[in-house]
């Protein structure tokens, strides 16, 4: 073997050493990590969140202590740098090494292959290599051995924690409180395709009406019994007894249709556990078409039906209800049938049909009643039946032609007035520029039906102007007809106005020196009054064209109207006296303007609930289990009343069992308890208060 | 003893009587929480008139630029120095307006600069108790103005008694209202002004 090929052994000896010591430092820190976790899980139980970070905070610590140790290691990368620590350890090689591996002089000096062969280097490396590895796999070694030393289930629940192990941390025994720690295990029904769920210590059990419910414990004191009920001595509890198989009890329940509470008691110790059903909604189903109610001519023809359904667990099947009533008066008669009846397999699906009016035989006067029907796949409470609204076509009898037809309707008043000058302005636009295309006769009609909206849309401005100048609005209808400088100019239209404002002329404000405030805000709005009055004056005679200026003017002034600065008189204020006696409450009662009506009496069955609360709370400081139960309790009777403080002292009462600060959540579910205001069913006429 | 008569200052420039309602709600505040002897309306007094010296407690306001007249500067420099109590409020609620900028300097030329007052000062426990200093308006949360809740007012002293309370808060807007509408208000925020009358009646 050549110098060379024992360097190179040396080299990859070393460096296989450090990927070795690298990997089992890695893998001891991933160890003691662990054990540290599940040593203080045995003390203090730690939450599952933090135990699911565990083993990953774990595996990263281990990567990131391999990669140092392997950066560390990387001088031995290369010949060379085994040669050199060979040289270190061995002095009297002078350098033959490091010679004999440099590509310059391999195998050129004998003289160095002579020199290295004296020495003996690889005994040397090999007790290196045993003193780096032997620490790291010591390390490894009393980890895992501490880890194999503790209970199974703590070093489960660090390395796999999941919901419902909380159980691994407690012991059996005779003075055990076997309600200390419990586990409930949900399996819903079938038909909801949902997922087994584990739940470590609840206060209450949220699940599917028939779910199975087992709840699980460490074997105690006493044997487990469990009574359903809000009150342990009401008649028709059912008592159910815990089953016990090795260290573990477990007791089996099924998920009721109402709240209802379940004690578990074991010698001296008790335990509430509220069992709170989840609805299964029907399922809600919307009949696309037909769109609406019709009465028909003729039965005749065929008529497309269509619906979409959804439900939260799972359609089983739907179809089309038809019912035909026949007769009049008090003879009545009804036949029913279905139709395009469907299998679902999912939460959404559609039904599609189509009626043909001849197969039913309808007669003049029948009445066709149609909707959907779809059920869910509730098989334990339900199923839950969902229906969509209900279309009624009916067949005309002959003799009542007249109200089956529909005379057109006039437009709404309010689409009258819609027209704008912008687009009387665009329409007349339009009109000019097809001028050459249509005749004479059509231009001119054309013209005088956007002159009658011209016309239409001064008035409606000119309303505006006299009101605001104190005339009666029935004065300007006389005016309407006359251009208002015209022979009653504009400017005697101001005059008159100053005269109402009865504001001396030339006192002026703003604006030209001789308008007061009010002349100023109307002036753009008579300048779109005449303009109007022009233009429609030029679409009467067909020449849109000559109107078009005149509108363009309106619209500017129209905009100049909308845009004028607006002025909010300010009156001088009335000095206030202040009735001192009165707020003192020491003068006389002077009576009060409005209705005074008795204030409401308070809900006694709330502040039966405060009490209960109240008296919840005082219990808090000395018994905080009794508390926990009484809370429970009364959420129990909240749930179908008043959802959000339920679900408010749930929150404190799991903060309370957990032993954490419940100081907030406390306050939060009085405060819902309390202040949830009432509101009026709807609101009342002005000046009588509710 | 007479009654205690709350005095709005009128001076020459800018529109001293923009905030016309907050006398009397100041007043039915006194009347309502104290037993001081109260006075059912309010005076109005230029500044520049002796009359001023009746009254120990002061209120001026605005929105406009300020401007004292020397007569006005040199009544107000001995109004304080008498012991009299300027409570001047600043209606726009903007460090940078105009009225904020020439009061500042008009109070400055006639009485002296303007330093923070701090939180724990005794203005803040003369009646009710304001641990975090001066109450913050409606106008400074919704951030009109300046977009700034002044965490201080500022005072000119006289030894350790307050000759001019100055405030950016525009508590002029926040208690201009009728104090008949005092009852639909949860909390009465006319509470700060009843301390500032207080204080100027003991401090």
């Amino acid at each position: 073997m050549t110098t060379l090929e024992r360097v190179e052994r040396v080299r990859r000896t070393l460096r296989s050493a450090a990927i070795g010591a690298a990997v089992l430092r890695g893998v001891a820190t991933a160890l003691a990590l662990l054990l540290l976790a599940a040593t203080v899980d045995a003390f203090v139980a730690i939450p599952a969140g933090a135990r699911r970070i565990v083993p990953l905070l774990a595996a990263a610590a281990a990567i990131v202590v391999f990669a140092r140790r392997w950066r560390r290691s990387g001088v031995r990368s290369d010949a060379a740098s085994a040669a050199l620590w060979i040289e270190a350890r061995f002095p009297s090689l002078r350098y033959a090494l490091v010679t004999a591996v440099d590509p310059r002089y391999e195998g050129r000096v004998p003289e160095i292959e002579h020199a290295a062969a004296q020495v003996e280097f690889e005994p040397a490396v090999t007790k290196a290599v045993r003193r780096a590895l032997t620490g790291p796999v010591v390390g490894v070694a009393v980890f895992a051995l501490l880890l194999l030393l503790l209970p199974s289930g703590a070093v489960a629940r660090v390395i796999a924690p999941a919901a419902g192990d909380a159980l691994s941390r407690a012991r059996a025994g005779s003075r055990v409180n076997p309600l200390a720690a419990i586990v409930v295990r949900v399996s819903p029904p079938a038909y909801a395709g949902l997922r087994d769920e584990s739940l470590d210590n609840p206060a209450s059990v949220r699940a599917l009406v028939g779910s199975s419910i087992t709840i699980e414990g460490v074997a105690g004191d006493g044997q487990v019994v469990a009574t359903q009920g809000t009150e342990a001595a009401a008649p028709g509890d059912v008592h159910t007894s815990s089953v016990t198989s090795g260290d573990r009890w477990h007791l089996a329940l099924v998920m009721p249709a109402t709240p209802t509470a379940v004690r578990l008691r074991a010698a001296s110790h008790e335990r509430l556990l509220l069992l709170e059903p989840a609805p299964d909604s029907a399922p809600v189903v919307l009949l696309t078409l037909p769109a609406r109610d019709s009465i028909l001519r003729t039965a005749a023809g065929q008529i497309r039906l269509a619906a979409t359904a959804s439900d939260d667990y799972g359609l089983a099947s739907g179809a089309f209800e038809l019912i035909v009533s026949s007769g009049s008066g008090e003879n009545f008669t009804f036949k029913s049938r279905t139709l395009g009846a469907v299998t679902f397999r999912s939460r959404t699906g559609e039904l599609a049909a189509t009626l043909s009016l001849d197969s039913i035989g309808l007669q003049p006067g029948d009445m066709l009643h149609l909707r959907a029907v779809v059920r869910d796949r509730n098989n334990v409470s339900g199923p839950g039946v969902g229906t969509s609204d209900t279309r009624t076509l009916r067949i005309a009898r002959s003799d009542e032609y007249d109200s089956v037809a529909v005379d057109p309707a006039p437009p709404p008043e309010a689409e009258k007035n819609a027209l704008s000058q912008r687009m009387l302005l665009m329409m007349a636009q339009a009109l000019e520029k097809k001028r050459t295309k249509i005749s004479r006769a059509q231009l001119v009609s054309e013209s005088r039906v956007i002159a009658v909206d011209q016309t239409r849309l001064r008035k409606r401005v000119g309303e505006i102007v006299f009101t605001r100048l104190g005339e009666n609005s029935g004065e300007e209808g006389d005016a309407a007809d006359k251009r208002l400088d015209q022979p009653v100019n504009a400017d005697s239209v101001l005059a008159a106005a100053d005269r109402l404002a009865n504001a001396p002329a030339g006192t002026a404000l703003e604006g030209n020196e001789d308008e007061t405030p009010l002349i100023a805000t109307n002036r753009p709005l008579l300048e779109a009054y005449n303009a109007m009055w022009s233009a429609s004056g030029e679409l009467e005679v067909g020449e849109p064209g000559k109107a078009i200026p005149f509108m363009k003017k309106a619209l500017d002034a129209l905009q100049a109207a909308r845009s004028a600065e607006q002025i909010f008189l300010r009156g001088k204020t009335r000095a206030v006296v202040v009735d001192i006696d009165r707020v003192r409450l020491q003068g006389k009662d002077k009576g009060s303007a409005s209705a005074r009506t008795p204030r409401r009496p308070a809900d006694p069955a709330r502040d039966q609930r405060i009490a209960r609360f109240d008296a919840a709370l005082a219990l808090v400081r000395t018994t905080p289990s009794a508390a926990v139960d009484s809370l429970l309790l009364l959420r129990l009777d909240l749930l179908d009343r008043d959802a959000g403080a339920a679900r408010a002292i749930e929150t404190a009462a799991n903060a309370l069992r957990s032993g954490q600060d419940a100081t907030n959540a406390l306050i939060r579910a009085r405060r819902a308890l309390a202040a949830v205001p009432s509101a009026p069913s709807a609101l009342t006429a002005w000046g009588s208060p509710p | 003893m007479s009654d205690f008569i709350f005095c709005t200052v009128q001076y020459d420039s800018g529109d001293w009587d923009s905030a016309p309602l907050v006398p009397a709600n100041l007043i039915d505040s006194i009347a309502r929480y104290t037993s001081i002897s109260v006075a059912p309306t309010g005076v109005t007094v230029p500044l520049g008139s002796t009359e001023l010296f009746k009254y120990p407690l002061a209120y001026l306001t605005g929105h406009l630029p300020v401007r004292f007249s020397e007569l006005e500067r040199r009544n107000l420099r001995e109004y304080c120095d008498r012991g009299g109590m300027l409570f001047v409020d600043d209606h726009n609620h903007d460090i940078d307006g105009v009225f904020h900028k020439s009061a500042v300097e008009e109070i400055t030329r006639a009485v002296g600069s303007l330093k923070e007052l701090p939180n724990t000062h005794a203005l803040y426990s003369a009646f009710f108790k304001f641990d975090d200093g001066p109450p913050a308006t409606t106008h400074e949360l919704n951030g009109w103005g300046d977009n700034l809740v002044h965490k201080h007012l500022l005072a000119v002293m006289r030894g350790d008694r307050i000759a001019v309370l100055y405030s950016s808060k525009d508590y002029s807007s926040e208690w201009g209202y009728h104090p008949d509408n005092k009852r639909f208000l949860s909390v009465d925020n006319t509470k700060f002004g009843v301390n500032i009358v207080v204080y100027a009646l003991t401090g």
